[in-house]
């Protein structure tokens, strides 16, 4: 029985991993294990570190900006600060904080399992919860204590 | 890349530089932590503050200092993670050549004017555009 190599472009230029190239050398379709899954906790936290790190560069734009304002004189420095304080510029600003703390907790998990350690299910579970639930209570409390001691208000 | 592969506990060790960027990668997300922390609480300090007192926060030195030191560690880090990020996804050599290089020219871009700007405040420089 022979398995002829498909001439189609399709296969042959494959990005998406759908045909693979079996030890003799034939191309196949890829048997379709990969659907087969469930969502973990763990798996949320992995994909939400490349988020958060895509959102951190965002951030470091932001940030950026910010840095440009002060540096450009009071008279831009009060625009931005009254951008800040306007409700769009805090809904970003309760963003960024989640950002931050994400990217805090969800590296400082990142950091850890590097070492090998916490890789078994029940801490590597507990961590990843940590991770991924973690920055959204951060983040209210950092604005409560800013409301609380009057530096931000509406 | 012609040499035999190397194995250091059974492991087998990287041909070239990646061991090396990935060592780069986790001691820069390891200063990131308490730098992180550090760039928390200075938000807390300067929200809501007026221009005297940021320029007055970024006259302290070790202020402008931590503040470079999280710029171009965040950079470095953001270089080194979106070159993971797009190895992982993007195959055709062209563009993930052509992605590396506009990775690497906007974080060092990014680092380069953060580093700029903070210290013309720490420095209490004349307003940007200075000169006009």
């Amino acid at each position: 029985m022979t398995h002829p190599n498909p001439t189609s472009g399709d296969a042959r230029d494959d990005q998406t991993g759908r045909f693979v190239t079996q030890p003799n050398g034939h191309v196949r379709p890829l048997s379709p294990h990969i659907s087969v899954w469930r969502w973990h906790i763990t798996m949320a936290a992995s994909i939400l570190f490349r988020v958060t790190i895509g959102a951190m560069t965002v951030a470091a734009l932001i940030a950026l900006a910010w840095l440009a304002a002060a540096a450009a004189g009071p008279d831009a420095y009060a625009g931005a600060l009254a951008f800040a304080g306007s409700p769009l510029g805090l809904f970003i600003g309760f963003g960024l904080t989640v950002v931050l703390f994400s990217f805090i907790l969800n590296g400082a998990r990142h950091l850890i399992n590097d070492t090998g350690a916490a890789l078994t299910i029940k801490p590597a579970n507990l961590l990843s919860a940590i991770a991924v639930w973690g920055p959204i209570p951060l983040a209210v409390l950092f604005w409560i204590a800013l409301f609380a001691t009057g530096r931000v208000s509406l | 890349m012609s040499s035999p592969a190397k194995f250091r506990n059974r492991v087998k060790i990287s041909e070239r530089h990646g061991a090396g960027e990935w060592t780069i990668e986790k001691l820069l997300l390891a200063a990131l932590m308490p730098l992180g922390l550090w760039v928390a609480s200075s938000a807390v300090t300067l929200a809501g503050a007026d221009y005297g007192a940021v320029a007055a926060w970024f006259g302290n030195g070790l202020n402008a200092a931590l503040a470079v030191l999280a710029a171009v560690a965040f950079c470095g880090f953001g270089a080194l993670a979106w070159k993971v990020i797009v190895e992982d996804y993007i195959h055709r050599p062209g563009n993930k050549a052509l992605l590396l290089v506009v990775v690497n020219i906007l974080f060092f871009a990014l680092a380069a004017a953060s580093v700029f700007f903070i210290v013309r405040l720490a420095l209490g420089s004349a307003p940007l555009p200075a000169g006009v």
